[in-house]
């Protein structure tokens, strides 16, 4: 009878193979990783200038031109994954700050360029005579209005137009830019003040716990819809994407704060931290290389389910009119508008429904995932 | 027990303090005044009221005191349960939210208890068939519904349940028909009840997920447990196993999430009453936001607030008083 | 006439094509009255055998790949669900390793037995009664009152008390011992330990008792079963065992348990190259 060989599997390694043994799970981050993948692109796959193009002998890249700089932000994304994917090991190994140092990274660049608002350049390509040139998959800005509107789907506009003739799929593909930035970078926020004050709250307990639980009660029993409307209220609609997140991040941060201090109010009676605190190891290096990497689980979970939630309150609040205004693309806003057309022009309403539709249940899926590949609990009799 | 329970109601007080005196400041942040906005603001508002009428409702309603001297002439009135009036029609706050308040109740209320009574069944079902096609197909079924935004399921409905082009079952707005005042008792009951489903149904779906979720890993939990093996071994046939046995360990963490969820029978349903224009909570507190009228903002806040931290506390004792491990800490 | 006789019983995990042989062709009997331990290490199958007995293995995943149970004229591995409901309690009783989770913790002590004598023995007029002197049996002070606690409310010992009380509440003929004091500390352990011989010298009931401490045998067993990796290993009366044992690994095992007055400076380690 032969023995098993003993197999070296970090805690990531079984989290990730039992993440993959579900289905769901799987689908979900594939969708998750292509909608990324879809929003990093926008530009250019929705754009009305051209890739390439070649006239008079001389060969441009009027896309490149008609980017603002800062647009190339998501460019910078693509490698970013692939250098976390090559050396995912060592990534894992630092999972916890790993993650955070990501999320903070991108909230940062993020919040930086919310203040960019698309470009609105009618000068395109698609007329402009050239002996070659090469268009974007979906010819059409965003924010370009054309005298075509309310145009069914068809195949010069795959979603059709809506009511000033602008292309409903170059606006799905940017307002996916926008629903996505809008989920990391709230969560961000979130996850960073929800670590920072539940995690010692979990870890120094006594008053301080006290406090800190006060202080995450009243947050949470605060009117947060107050909160965001004061906040557009307060500063030009210009910017309002940058207050949206905020505002979200500064809300939802309870759930995790209240997650991340019973973990650690579990995990710092356990005898490893302990041993930790025993050799010598300072508070800050047990929080964050002994007690978070363990907490991580959950954490992940949290973020997942959050960012499918942001982009939930993201969209309703744009439906309610307090979100992100026209011109900009938002899912939300595109269902708000749809609500006088619905009698004529289905295809306002069901794009942009069926788009958050399929992100939010693509997160939900990975979020279950993740929980179910991380409770300890579920052992299988 | 009772210390334990007093103490927890002291420590009330001070999150109260916080979150009224947060939401007091942020409104008086807020550009814009109450006296202002009340005439229609901007140039309108200069023409439906005189300047005189305006200091005057800036004085009856302290606006033009300092904030923290505002604040406190409201917290001294609040103490003796003065909520108020409201700026917008001199009426008393106590009054405007006892109308809507029952509706809300009701309609949360009903979604609340609902979507319990379905869960749970359904997390349980699925534990028992882990993994296996019910289980899946629950799980599938209840993330779609999850992540169907709220407003699109009220749209859908309305576009194709009620008046819209196809069926036309239910009632797609309001809270009574138009000629409810002349109907008998129970004609009127019908009527609301009518009226009431599709807001229901939209309030219930997706908190589905949630709960059959943490009921199926609840009983999963249970199922895993030795003390199962115990009743087996007893020779206690399969059902009392799983429905005495397992299932009174399974349900004590769901039972006490249940009270987390009671404040949303304040405030929860906005975007729900704002599309089938009911007249609720949320609808009053939206629009006491758009015309800056503190006394109602401050009013609902509190309420809230109250029942919410109450939640929490009732959350706490029945931890304690269904679970015979747990004793007050 | 044996009370159990289990031959050449084969139960296997994972697939088919690979499967993990917990217990690998074993076959013993045993009769009324007698006392059998079963000794070897975690993974050897001893558990699995025990729980086989009422088939309390749940089966998906184990599968019952060959042999036959036989206890008091019952084909076990044939009985209908129904029948094998009204041995488990009544004629075979369990008592498991950690009486802390084995008990239902939002039940009351009293309730669990109950439902026991209620499910086997619905003559009984007297329950709380028959509760009473179950607890008193097994050793615990103050039934009466105790009745009404929960298993939290108890220490180890008094938890596995409970457990045996509650076993032994519909008078088995076979009590199935799954390493009862191994969860408790030693002196607890020697309790528990008398407790069932006393119980074993007032009753005919036989015990089969797991364990992997050759130590709880010597003084409790008549007979001993050494298992190894599902295998039945050796067999034999306790004295001939202890005195000389054949088997390389029951040597191992015996040789495991430190004794008083050897002058070993380290503990012995079984040599698995040795053995199969």
């Amino acid at each position: 009878m032969k023995t098993p060989a003993v197999t070296h599997e970090t805690y990531l390694n079984r989290l990730w193979r039992r993440f993959e043994a579900d289905r769901f799970a799987r689908y979900g981050l594939r969708m998750v990783i292509l909608l990324f993948i879809v929003a990093a692109l926008a530009p250019f796959l929705a754009n009305n200038h051209a890739l390439i193009r070649v006239a008079d002998g001389r060969i441009t890249f009027p896309i490149f031109l008609s980017l603002e700089p800062i647009e190339w932000r998501f460019l910078l994304y693509l490698p970013l994954a692939a250098l976390i994917y090559f050396f995912r090991r060592h990534v894992l190994e630092h999972a916890g700050f790993s993650l955070c140092v990501v999320l903070a990274a991108v909230a940062m660049v993020e919040i930086v360029l919310a203040i960019s608002h698309p470009v609105n350049d009618p000068s395109n390509d698609r007329d402009r005579p050239a002996s070659f040139k090469l268009l974007p998959p979906i010819a059409y800005s965003p924010v370009e209005s054309t005298p075509d509107q309310f145009a069914p789907p068809s195949w010069k506009h795959l979603c059709g137009t809506d009511s000033t003739g602008r292309d409903i799929a170059a606006r799905m593909l940017h307002g996916a830019r926008i629903s996505l930035s809008i989920g990391f970078v709230s969560q961000s926020i979130a996850l960073l003040i929800g670590i920072a004050l539940g995690g010692t709250a979990g870890y120094y307990r006594g008053w301080f716990d006290i406090a800190v639980s006060r202080f995450i009660e009243i947050i949470e029993c605060f009117p947060s819809l107050l909160l965001i409307l004061v906040a557009i209220s307060l500063f030009e609609s210009q910017n309002t994407m940058f207050y949206i997140m905020l505002v979200i991040g500064l809300t939802s941060w309870t759930g995790m704060a209240r997650l991340v201090r019973g973990e650690f109010l579990r995990l710092s009676s356990q005898q490893f931290t302990y041993a930790a605190q025993a050799v010598g190891a300072g508070d800050a290096r047990v929080i964050l290389r002994h007690l978070l990497p363990n907490a991580l689980g959950p954490i992940l979970v949290t973020v997942t389910f959050g960012i499918a939630s942001a982009i939930l309150i993201e969209s309703s609040l744009s439906f309610l009119g307090f979100g992100m205004q026209a011109p900009t693309p938002s899912w939300g806003d595109i269902l708000s508008e749809s609500r006088r057309y619905i009698d004529f022009a289905w295809w306002l309403a069901f794009f942009p429904g069926l788009a958050i539709l399929v992100t939010i249940m693509s997160y939900n899926f990975v979020g279950e995932g993740l929980r179910d590949a991380v409770d300890p609990r579920l052992r299988i009799k | 027990m009772t210390t334990y329970i007093i103490r927890r109601i002291l420590l009330l007080f001070p999150t109260l303090l916080g979150i009224t005196l947060l939401t007091f400041f942020l409104i008086r942040l807020a550009p814009g005044n109450a006296a202002l906005l009340k005439g229609g603001g901007g140039e309108n508002g200069a023409r439906a009221m005189t300047a005189e009428q305006r200091e005057a409702t800036i004085k009856l309603y302290g606006l033009d005191k300092p904030a923290y001297v505002a604040y406190a002439d409201w917290a001294w009135r609040i103490v003796r349960l003065d909520l108020g009036e409201s700026i917008t029609d001199h009426r008393s706050v106590a009054a405007k939210i006892g109308e809507r308040l029952p509706l809300t109740i009701s309609l949360a209320g009903s979604a609340l208890i609902l979507s319990y009574l379905i869960a749970i069944p359904l997390g349980i079902a699925a534990a028992l068939k882990r993994g296996q096609f019910r289980d899946r197909a629950i799980s599938f079924t209840v993330f779609v519904l999850y992540s169907i935004p709220s407003f699109v399921a009220a749209l859908l409905l309305i576009l194709f349940v009620a008046g819209g082009d196809y069926l036309d079952l239910l009632p797609m707005y309001g809270i009574n028909s138009i000629d409810a005042s002349e109907m008998g008792t129970f004609r009127w009951l019908g009527d609301r009840v009518l009226h009431m489903i599709l807001p229901v149904i939209c309030l219930t779906y997706a908190s589905l997920a949630s709960i059959s979720r943490y009921a199926r890993v609840s009983m999963l939990e249970a199922l895993g447990q030795d003390f199962v093996r115990t009743a087996r071994a007893k020779g206690l046939p399969e059902r009392l196993v799983i429905f005495r046995h397992a299932l009174r360990n399974a349900l004590i963490p769901v039972i006490t999430v249940f009270a987390l969820e009671l404040p949303v029978l304040i405030g929860g349903a906005v975007i729900i009453e704002s599309i089938f224009t009911l007249p609720g909570m949320g609808q009053l507190m939206l629009q006491a936001l758009e015309a800056r009228d503190e006394p109602v903002i401050m009013g609902v806040t509190t309420l809230a607030a109250v029942v919410t931290l109450l939640g929490y506390l009732l959350a706490d004792i029945l931890y304690v008083v269904v679970d015979p491990r747990i004793s007050y800490e | 006439m044996s009370l159990l006789r289990v031959d050449n019983l084969g139960i296997q995990f994972g697939p088919p094509e690979d499967p993990v042989k917990a217990v690998d062709g074993i076959s013993f009997e045993m009769m009324a009255g007698e006392t059998v331990a079963v000794v070897g290490e975690s993974g050897s199958g001893k558990s699995v055998t025990a729980l086989a007995l009422t088939r309390l293995l749940a089966s998906p995943p184990a599968r019952y790949v060959s042999g036959k149970i036989e206890f008091a004229g019952h084909d076990i591995l044939r009985l209908p669900e129904h029948d094998l409901r009204g041995i488990r309690g009544n004629q075979i009783a369990y008592i498991f390793q950690e009486p802390g989770s084995s008990l239902n913790p939002v039940f009351t002590i009293g309730y669990q037995i109950r439902e026991a004598i209620e499910l086997h023995r619905p003559e009984v007029r007297d329950v709380r009664g028959e509760i009473v002197r179950a607890l008193d049996t097994v050793g615990i002070r103050d039934p009466e009152r105790r009745l009404d606690d929960y298993p939290h409310q108890l220490s180890g010992g008094m938890q596995q008390r409970v457990m045996i009380a509650m076993a032994l509440a519909c008078h088995p003929k076979l009590l199935v011992a799954d390493e009862p004091t191994t969860a408790l500390d030693v002196t607890i352990q020697k309790q528990i330990m008398d407790l069932l011989k006393e119980l074993k010298q007032s009753s005919n009931m036989a015990i089969l008792l797991i364990t992997h401490n050759f130590g709880l045998v010597a003084d409790f067993a008549d007979r001993v079963l050494v298992m190894f990796r599902g295998r039945i290993v050796e067999a034999g009366s306790t004295s001939e065992i202890l005195r000389n044992p054949q088997h390389p690994y029951t040597r191992a095992l015996i040789e495991c348990v430190p004794k008083l007055g050897q002058k070993q400076h380290r503990l012995k380690v079984i040599d698995y190259a040795g053995i199969d």
